[in-house]
């Protein structure tokens, strides 16, 4: 039933970024990539749930999700690199998970995957430029959604530990703070934020280990940003950090996240389905 | 005094436009009559960047105007600079990729065209000129923090490589060798102490350049390795009160460069504009882009052109050859131009000459531009150009049903083109209608 799952509220949030992306700012997107990352990710899932034995009640939903996410932040002009994104990204669900649990955010996999095994991927930190319009409904959204979700906590830790040290350095350096202001609005950086690291499925279960983990994303990507200049900073330090949940969750224990849960609020007769 | 720093990526200016009517060359796809180079603005500066993978060939294109003995720049570097590493390019070479990349004006003609009429030159009011800072002193001043990495003279050129612990040090440092610049300036020089970044210091070698016999500064080149792909524009922006057109030639041997930390918007395109705009092209490029920079409120950088090098259509001017592509600083080729690896799964349909190119327009300013540009190239070989079109109607008898027709057809077309005139520039319809009659 529409709109009873809270990931309903996320793929709406998703497709309108993407049309409003593509209307509004000077996208090098072309639509019929969107259909192959969509295509690509439901197939990939079905595929591979029937193949893994889940059988196809397995979530749709999970994999529109990161199709939107790759056509938002993936650039290629290649339809088959966009396809290999989007194998690689449900594909890394199936096998990097211990205990049942998928440790890398599937639409980061397949970004990392297309821009290390392609020739001919890459990503636009600067695509959305640095307008408030935008940032102020990402918030708004992200927030919306996050609320719902009870994951604000990794975006408020990564977004506090990056402002943070990039303001000790702004400091340092002397630059003057429409610096540090300039290099935090960027648009790019809050939908990842908001969306990317926010995934419950694949983040540390209990509320500190949430915490130290986006923070140490937040450390990765200042030092890989401005010690190594790389503009995918991000994507590659949750990336490398990735694997860490599973130490985390080891340490700091506790009850894992399921959607169900929340369905369990909404409509309690699908918990039934399922 | 603030003219010094205002040199420093730069080099301003020119300022007679002619719109040097090359003879007209058939393309496949239109006829290319004009073209809007960079003598439109009358403080572009203008940068050539040959970059694969951490290597760096930086050109400055040097448009000084002063005296000679005035000139001076001082650029941050990100690492230490030898001899080998400066060089000075021809001056046409920048002019090259200049008339290569500029946004053109094409033109059509319906059945039986009518012969256009060429006559255009078109002058704007010169820009006063600045003067750079004086006469260096040799002196190597260790208490101030400042050590002088590298001396060594590369043509009409004097260089100094300094490396400074403080700000307030360089700043003493550079007023004591006769260098005037800027208040504010220590500001702006910490940021990039901090960085560990060196500076570049040239300032002319009189004896030299009058040797050379050459009229003017050529253009400085400097190549280096760093994973830093960045421009620095704050130090000219120290005392600046008007914004400053940047122009941006990247090399690249992969595809489109594009800026990180702004957006890269390309310039509006491929548009029928009425056929009296032929007459001044130049007034209508210049009218479009500030409208379009202000629609874009003033913070983003302009995709002017984006092409391999291989091929143009239509061309302004020839692609560049291998020897003109190596003086632009390009230096992969190694004389037989392989393009970069591509896996055989990628290969790319048409042949590539190893090079593609980027031009970007930034006009900046100090409220909307507060950090340093900064790059990436990327992989996507989409062609680009700014191009403007003319379509000349029939004007030979009509008596048919179908002639008619067209001429109906050829009146709404008028209108539309009137009205993206008026939509892209700040030209009043009403002028715009009076004009094509």
């Amino acid at each position: 039933m529409l709109f009873k799952d809270i990931r309903d509220y996320q793929i709406l949030f998703l497709a309108c970024f993407l049309v409003l992306g593509i209307g509004t700012r000077d996208w090098t997107i072309h639509p019929e990539f969107i259909a192959v990352a969509i295509a690509t990710c439901v197939i990939t899932q079905l595929l591979l749930s029937l193949v893994s034995g889940k059988g196809l009640t397995s979530n749709i939903r999970s994999a529109l999700i990161t199709a939107l996410g790759l056509s938002l932040l993936l650039r290629t002009d290649d339809w088959r690199t966009m396809a290999i994104a989007a194998f690689a990204a449900i594909g890394s669900k199936f096998i990097f998970q211990i205990d049942h649990k998928h440790f890398f955010n599937p639409a980061n996999f397949g970004i990392i995957s297309a821009l290390s095994l392609t020739h001919n991927a890459w990503v636009s930190p600067g695509q959305w430029g640095e307008d408030w319009w935008y940032v102020l409904i990402f918030l708004g959204t992200g927030g919306l959604i996050l609320n719902r979700i009870g994951r604000w906590d990794t975006t408020a830790a990564f977004l506090g530990a990056y402002s943070f040290l990039e303001a000790m350095r702004n400091m340092w350096l002397g630059w003057t703070w429409d610096v540090f202001f300039h290099r935090l609005s960027s648009g790019s950086l809050i939908l990842f934020a908001l969306f990317m690291i926010t995934d419950p499925r694949s983040i540390p279960n209990s509320r500190t280990g949430r915490m130290i983990w986006a923070v140490a994303i937040a450390v990765l990507t200042f030092i890989l940003r401005n010690y190594f200049f790389l503009p995918t900073a991000v994507f590659w330090a949750l990336f490398i950090l990735a694997p860490l949940t599973m130490l985390i969750d080891t340490i700091w224990s506790s009850p894992r996240f399921t959607w169900l849960k929340e369905r369990k609020v909404i409509n309690p007769l699908l918990q039934v389905q399922i | 005094m603030n003219r010094f720093f205002r040199l420093l990526v730069s080099l301003l200016l020119v300022v007679i436009v002619i719109f040097n009517f090359t003879p007209a060359a058939w393309a496949f796809c239109g006829f290319y009559v004009a073209k809007a180079d960079t003598k439109l603005y009358n403080k572009a500066s203008q940068v050539v960047i040959a970059r694969s993978g951490d290597r760096t060939v930086l050109t400055m294109a040097n448009d000084f105007q002063g005296k000679v003995k005035d000139f001076a720049v001082v650029v941050p570097v990100p690492t230490l600079i030898k001899k080998e590493q400066v060089k000075v390019a021809p001056p046409k070479i920048v002019e090259r990729l200049d008339a290569f990349s500029a946004p053109r004006l094409v033109e059509y003609f319906d059945p039986d065209p009518c012969a256009p009429v060429y006559n255009f030159s078109k002058a704007l009011p010169a820009a006063p000129m600045g003067r750079a800072a004086n006469r260096m002193d040799r002196k190597k001043d260790s208490s101030l923090g400042v050590t002088v990495e590298a001396r060594f003279n590369v043509g009409e050129y004097d260089i100094l490589i300094l490396s400074a612990k403080e700000s307030g040090g360089l700043e003493t440092w550079l007023h004591r060798n006769g260098y005037k610049i800027p208040r504010g300036a220590k500001e702006l020089l910490q940021p990039y102490i901090r960085s560990g970044m060196k500076f570049f210091v040239a300032k002319v070698n009189l004896d030299k350049f009058d040797e050379s016999g050459q009229q003017f500064l050529r253009p400085l080149q400097i190549s280096y390795q760093s994973a830093k792909f960045m421009l620095p524009i704050r130090l000219g922006m120290a005392n600046a009160k008007t914004e400053q057109d940047l122009i941006l030639y990247i090399l690249s041997p992969k595809g489109q460069a594009e800026v990180t930390n702004y957006r890269t918007v390309k310039v509006p395109s491929n548009v029928n504009i009425p056929i009296f705009v032929k007459q001044e092209f130049g007034g209508f490029y210049k009218s479009m882009f500030e409208k379009t920079y202000i629609r874009e409120d003033r913070k983003v950088a302009f995709l002017e052109y984006a092409w391999d090098m291989g091929s143009c259509d239509p061309c302004s001017d020839d692609p560049l050859n291998p020897e003109e592509l190596e003086q632009a600083g390009v230096f992969w080729l190694n004389g037989n131009s392989n393009p970069p690896p591509i896996s055989p799964r990628f290969r790319r349909p048409y042949p590539t000459s190893g090079v593609f190119i980027t031009r970007l327009h930034v006009r900046y300013s100090r409220n909307k531009f507060p950090e340093d540009l900064m790059f990436q190239e990327t992989s996507d070989r989409e062609s680009f150009q700014g191009r403007y079109i003319l379509q000349y109607p029939f004007t030979g008898e009509l008596n048919c049903s179908a002639g008619r027709e067209y001429q109906q057809s050829l009146f709404r077309r008028k209108e539309k083109e009137a009205q993206s005139l008026a939509q892209l520039t700040d030209w009043k319809i009403q002028d715009i209608r009076r004009r094509m009659k």
